[in-house]
Formats: C-alpha cells, structure tokens, sequence
C-alpha cells in the first residue's frame, strides 16, 4: 500500500514536471531547483508541527525537492512571521500559517499587519468548541447558557493564551450569548486538565484538542462555533442553530514572503493542494479530527480579508485592552 | 475508574509484552537508546530536537516500532545530557543541570569512570520505578495528578525555589541576590497571562523571553572556556592527577550503598513531578538533589563530588519519563514537549493515546509501556558500554576539547530555536556567568529561578484570576498547604543549618 502511493505520487511528480517544462513561464521553469525551508511558527511536538510536518513531506513528493521543516517558536507566532517578513522573496521559504497570523497582527505582538505578507492558500479548518467535563450539569449549551446569564456565579472558561483563537472565540460566543465569564488563560499543556479537575468550569478549544478525551466520555462537547456541523462530530449541534450566532473557525495555510513571483506562489498552491490531499495527510487528518478543504490563493485572501475584520469587531465589541498600544 | 479494573494480568498484557519483545521492536528501543544518549549530550540538541529527527522515519514504520524507537530515544536522551554535564560541565538537557554541581567535580578529580557509573545506575534504577508506577497505579496516579489546580501548582514551584537557600549558604545577601536576577530575567518577554511585553526594546526575538537551554550554556561553558585559557593545561583548581578507572563499569558496592537514599528519593519526587503537566524534569532534579543533602549526614561534600548529589538528580530525571507518560498515556494529556511529540506520532498511525486506547486497543497500549521497560534496560546496556569511550573523551587534549566546547556553545544555542539572536543571549549570559565568578555570586539560585520563575508567575495570577484575587485558595486548598508547609521547614532547616556550617563554604 505504501508503495503504491509512493508510486503514484512519483508518477504525478513527473507529469507535473512534464506540464510544466510544456507550459511553465520561461525564466522561472526551473523553479524548484533546490530545497525549500518551511517555516513551522510553533514548538516541536504540538499540533501544528505534526500537520505541518506532514504536509511538508507530502509536499516534497510533489516538488521533487526537500521541503525542509524549521521550527521557529516564540510569542505565538510573532518570531516566525517577523523571520519571513525579512526573508528574500524567492518561493524558497514558506511559513506554515494558522489564525495566529491575524491575531497577533490586531493585538499589536508585530509592527505590521496579515497583507504584509503574500499567501499560497488554506489546507484545512477546524471549529472551535466549548466543552465542559462530563461531570458537569450541563448537557446541553442551552442549560450553559442560562447558568452563564443568571449571573448566581461567575463561571470561569479556559483558554490557550490572552488573545489566542480561543480567547477570542471564547469572548465571542460569551458576548452573543450575553453573560459575563471569567477567561482563564491556562495555555495548551494543562486547558484540558483544568476542566477535567473543575479548575475552570469549561473551555474554548480546537476541536483537535477535545476529540478524544470526548470519545472517552470524559469531557462533552455542547457545541461548535462552526457555520455547518461538523463531520468528525456530526451530533454536537452548532451555536448558530440554537439562536446564538457565534462563528469562529481556525484554519492553517501557508504563507510567502511579499513579492514572491507569482509562478512559484501557483507552484506552491499546486504542491500544497496535492499533499494536502495526499492519503497520509488525509488519513491523519481523520484521526486528528480537522478538515481538509484546500483553498487557492485568492480565494484565501479573501477568506483572511473577513476573518481579520471579525477578529477587529470582536476586540472592539467587547472592549479588549490590547495588551501592547504600539 | 473503569481503568483501574483493567490493569490486571489479562490478554492484553500479554499481547502488549509479546509486541515490545519482537525483535524489531527491540532493535528499534536499541536504536533510540543510542541515538538519545548521542543527541542528549550535544548541547543544544534537545531530546524534543532528537525525536523530531527522527520523525518522519516513523511516518513509515510500523507503529510499534516507531513508538519502541521514539521512546528508547526519550530515556537515553535523558541520560546522553548528565553525560555532559558531567565531562564536559555543559549539560545536554535542562533536567541534567543538577548532576553537573557534583558530576563535574567528581570527574575532574580524575573519576570520570565513577561519576558516570553511578548516573548510570541511579537513571537505571530511576527509570525501572517510573515504570512500575506505570504498569500498576497509572490511572488512580493519573487522577491525582489532574486534580492539581493553579494554586497547587505555584506552591509546588514556590517550594522547588527555597532549594536557593541551600545554594546560599556562603552569603546569603549574594544567593537571594542572584536567585533575583533570574527573577528579573524571567519577566523578560511577553507576559504569561496578557500576553503584554516587557523589555522587549521592540524586537520580536525577545518576546518570547530568554530560553533556558541558551541561558545555561553560557552561565556555564564560558566561564569555564575564559578560565581554561588562562589555567593552560588545567581546567579547575580542584584538578588532581587523573587516574581513570577504566576497569570499574559498574559503582563499587561501598557506593552503591551511599546510592540508596538518593535513589530512592530521585525515584519518588521524578515519578511523581513527572506526572504533573507542565511541572518537569529540571524541578525534580533540583528537588532530590536538595532533599538528599538535608537528609545526608555529611552535607559538606556535596557540590565537591559527593556520589549523592550524581545519584539523586539522575533518578529523578530519569524517573520523570515514566511519570510523564502517565497523563500522556490514560488521558491523552503531555506533560512535556516530548510527550506532546510522542501523542502526534501515534496519531499518524491512527492510534490516538488517552482513556479510549486502553478500551479499543489496550494490547497496543500495554505495548507502549512495555516499551518504555525495555527501553530502560537498553539504555543500561548501551550506557555501560559506551563508558570507555565516554571516558576518553575528558582525555582529549584541552587544545582540541576547549575549542570543540566552543563550537558546540555556538551551535547549540543556534540550534535550539534556528535564531542567531539566541547566539548572543548566550554569550550574554556567558559575560553575566564571569561576573558572577568574579564577584563571588553563586550561579545555581539564578538557574533556578530561570526555570521556575515563569512557571511562579503564571500559576500565581492564573491562580489570582481564577479566585477574583482571593489570595485564601494559596491556603485552603490541601495540596497547595502541604507544599507551603514544607516550603517553610525547608527554609527554616536551610537557616539552621547554615549557622551550623557557615565557617565552611559551599561551592557551587
């Protein structure tokens, strides 16, 4: 089996090779010629770095070249997107990009904004969710949300971090709802535990993060802040459908350096869609449980375009005090 | 828990042992072992650096072997970096700093061969009592372990931080001294809980803080590079005429004895912290390093090559492997990076670790941990017989030894985070270690407060956050009491004791 797709992936490698010594651009056919650094903006080991690792291994079967993943971690993403800004815009160095692109932009964590960047397109998406422990009273994001606006206790939610996806998806699903929370920013390593303990009363997570503890019936899922439900967890019901319209999905793409050509930019988007689509990533990302739905460059400029003005809505709905005025 | 009841003699046990004792699987725990023990002693080649090396490998392999493969990697990493902590006074991963206050001394005074025997041996024996904690109370541990809140978890770090006091003896206006200047480091960085910068001067490489791996090499290799330069031949005062045993693999038995109590204690406190998300190897090390010299007669020697101070540290850190695998394996939980690698590599083979793996496919988890048993005897094996070779390696002549250090300060700061910016917090740190030298400032409080401080801050005002300022829950809650109680005998101890000894010094 493993052979087989081996196989195919190196008879695709030289039709696309074939297409394009056919109908490549002169001056830049060759293009790649040599290894490709992709950039991995977070720690060895989390989510991120596995997809990302993945990918970049599909992706240099595609390529014919190595696709060589870095990890360089530091203030949630900030240290990375900087890197790539100053990098020569050749099509040699890629960033493995994620919401934290747009959230660190609108938090003021790097001097500039997400278009300060050129970007090849979307891999996947997941929903975030708000999960409680199966120990809790609530079954449902109804009975959450009336002891959330009935205001007898502050309830306490976990987060990744001040200003991370899931602090915000959390700010945004509480405000639609209309009660107050106290967000607790717990980070990835203990967010789980600390509801499994009751530290925090429940949490906004990715749903990579909960699927399984909530296939084991130890944390319960009450709903996705998705615009569809989801197919990894097609019974967990969307808030939107229960009448509070919260939307907050994560997503992760690559980006390039401003000024990449644009036929490596294609080039890239061609590699990408065929790694993402490739068996091993697809199979992962079953198991994982997030969404492969590839996207071409414009249209995930335009995806970016609006999640960063709904990021912009949701710091100013509810008066977030940016952490740096610079 | 329903998976309290699992843990009896049944078919999946057997299922599990008959997969870690393939032969593949076995070549492959040999393997990792090796190539851990290797990556651990490069400095600045992380045990997380190493496994991700070898992680496309396991992309292919069978999931079994993969898992035999990271795992022999994960122990013998933990041991390849108190191998040069102990030769070379560099050590290879955050959780062998502590062997270095007594490995190094003892190796320079020409025992090389004995120092790492006994590191050996304790990690040995640390590593077989994680496994038992493991195999047998995994799941009850494991819920212990989660109900940990914020408020217990900074008590637990305060306490780990009054293990300054015993490093402060000499003058205690120059420990707490240094121990602040970690502190004031610490806050170096954005924020832990909003994220706001502080002291940054506006450039991103800081924002992430000071990495701690960057921070040791230089407070440890160049000061001890400066100074060989000036000594020519000699490397510390403390320098005897070397007369190696090459003979002795194994601790003789008047110090497998004195090993006992720091083994024993290493085993305990690693095992336990190592069950703790987020808590660690370094704490542990520190730790049972400090318990064993307030529970051993003759404090004095410790620092100077005391036997103890090699065993406990090597136990705990050691001992912490099996402790992490516990959340990681009954809940799907990391408590370190390389736990976190280790779950994403079992997701590409579709096996996902946590409460479900033990229901769906219980032979596969049994393997996992029947793996990490394995692991622990191939690393004794190829630890020992890679000892000679170790040995050696202090031989080297200074002119070729001093100028590889060098190398590797560089590269391994680099390395660590692909950043040459972290190139020169390191020689930073290099220049901040000489001064210290100079002015007679203990570097240990600073260390410790480097790796604990951030950790102190975030638990306290994630603590503060959760309570609405309520400083109370530091005290009722029962975990979070015990530790401040024993924080505060630990001072108090530490106090008296120093009055008791203040005529002699304690180098460190």
């Amino acid at each position: 089996m493993q052979l087989l797709v081996v196989k195919t992936l190196r008879s695709s490698k030289h039709l696309i090779f074939l297409s394009l010594f056919l109908f490549g651009s002169a001056g830049f056919s060759q293009y790649p010629d040599r290894a490709i650094e992709f950039v991995i903006p977070f720690d060895a080991g989390g989510g991120a770095d596995i997809e990302g690792r993945l990918l970049a291994d599909q992706m240099s079967n595609v390529l014919g070249v190595p696709v060589v993943p870095v990890n360089k971690p530091g203030a949630g993403g900030a240290v990375a997107y900087t890197y790539l800004m100053n990098s020569a815009p050749d099509g040699y160095v890629v960033i493995w990009n994620s919401t934290s692109i747009l959230t660190i932009t609108n938090l003021g964590y790097v001097p500039f904004t997400y278009d300060a960047l050129d970007h090849v397109g979307r891999v996947e998406f997941q929903p975030l969710v708000l999960a409680v422990s199966a120990n809790s009273p609530w079954n449902n994001l109804e009975s959450f949300a009336a002891d959330c606006t009935s205001g007898n206790q502050v309830l306490k939610l976990a987060n990744s971090g001040t200003g991370s996806g899931t602090h915000l998806g959390a700010l945004s699903i509480t405000s639609a709802i209309g009660c107050e929370t106290l967000h607790l920013p717990i980070g990835t390593r203990r967010r789980n535990a600390s509801v499994l303990s009751g530290e925090a009363d429940g949490m906004i997570a990715p749903l990579t993060g909960v699927i399984n503890l909530a296939k084991a019936n130890r944390l319960r899922v009450l709903a996705t802040l998705s615009a569809e439900r989801n197919s990894v967890i097609p019974e967990v019901p969307t808030a939107t459908e229960l009448g509070i319209s919260s939307l907050f999905d994560l997503f992760r793409g690559l980006s390039v350096p401003k000024g990449t050509p644009k036929e490596a930019i294609d080039r890239l988007a061609e590699a990408m869609i065929g790694a993402a689509k490739s068996e091993g990533f697809m199979r992962f990302s079953e198991e994982a449980g997030f969404t492969v739905e590839p996207m071409e460059p414009a249209d995930f400029e335009m995806l970016l375009a609006a999640e960063d003005n709904k990021i912009k809505m949701i710091l100013e709905n509810t008066e977030f005090i940016m952490p740096n005025n610079n | 828990m329903d998976l309290g009841k699992k843990i009896v003699m049944n078919g999946d046990v057997l299922q599990g042992f008959l997969q870690a004792i393939q032969p593949t699987s076995l070549a492959a725990t040999a393997i990792g072992c090796f190539l851990g023990i290797v990556f651990g002693m490069i400095p600045g080649m992380t045990i997380s650096s190493g496994i991700i090396i070898l992680l496309p490998l396991t992309f292919v392999l069978d999931p079994s072997i993969s898992i035999s493969l990271l795992l022999g990697l994960y122990v013998g990493g933990m041991l390849g970096g108190s191998f040069s902590a102990i030769l070379l006074n560099i050590p290879g991963t955050p959780s062998a700093a502590a062997t270095a206050l007594d490995g190094y001394p003892l190796s320079v005074q020409g025992e090389p061969g004995r120092a790492l025997g006994v590191a050996v041996l304790a990690s040995f024996v640390g590593g077989l009592f994680s496994f038992l904690c493991l195999f047998l109370i995994a799941p009850r541990l494991a819920d212990l372990a989660l109900s940990f809140r914020a408020p217990d978890l900074f008590s637990l770090v305060f306490l780990g931080l009054t293990v300054i006091c015993s490093f402060a003896a000499k003058s205690w206006i120059k420990g707490l001294l240094s121990a602040v200047i970690g502190l004031a480091i610490v806050t170096i960085g954005q924020d832990p809980i909003m994220g706001t910068a502080r002291f940054t001067f506006g450039d991103a490489n800081l924002l992430s803080g000071v990495n701690f791996l960057t921070a040791l090499i230089g407070l440890f290799a160049i000061p001890q590079l400066i100074q060989s330069l000036g000594e020519g031949q000699i490397i510390n005062n403390t320098t005897q005429p070397a007369s190696m045993s090459f003979k002795k693999l194994l601790p003789a038995s008047i110090d497998i004895k004195r090993m006992r109590l720091p083994v024993s204690i290493g085993g305990i406190v690693g095992s336990l912290l190592g069950m703790l998300p987020g808590a660690g190897g370094p704490i542990a090390a520190f730790m049972s390093y400090d318990y064993t010299r307030k529970t051993t007669d003759d404090s004095q020697k410790f620092g100077k090559g005391a036997i103890e101070g090699i065993a406990a540290p090597e136990a705990a850190n050691n001992a912490v492997t099996g402790g992490a695998l516990v959340p990681m394996m009954t809940l799907g939980i990391p408590g370190d990076p390389v736990t976190a690698i280790l779950i994403g590599a079992l997701l590409i083979h579709g096996l996902a670790p946590g409460p479900l793996l033990f229901i769906e496919r219980a032979d596969f988890a049994y393997g996992v941990i029947f793996s990490f048993f394995w692991a622990n005897i191939f690393n004794l094996i190829i630890a020992l017989a890679a000892l000679r070779l170790l040995v050696k390696l202090v031989a080297t002549p200074r002119s070729i030894l001093m100028p590889t250090i060098a190398i590797l300060c560089v590269v391994g700061s680099y390395a660590l985070r692909n950043s040459l910016f972290d190139v020169y917090v390191m020689f930073f740190f290099g220049l901040l270690g000489l001064a210290m030298k100079w002015l007679d400032i203990p570097v240990v409080p600073l260390l410790l407060a480097l790796v604990l401080g951030r950790q102190l801050e975030e638990n306290l005002r994630i603590a503060l956050t959760g309570s609405q300022g309520d400083i109370s829950v530091f005290f009722t809650s029962p975990f979070s009491a015990f530790f401040l109680g024993i924080a505060v005998i630990s001072i108090i101890w530490s106090i008296k004791n120093t009055r008791k000894v203040r005529s002699k010094n304690i180098t460190t």
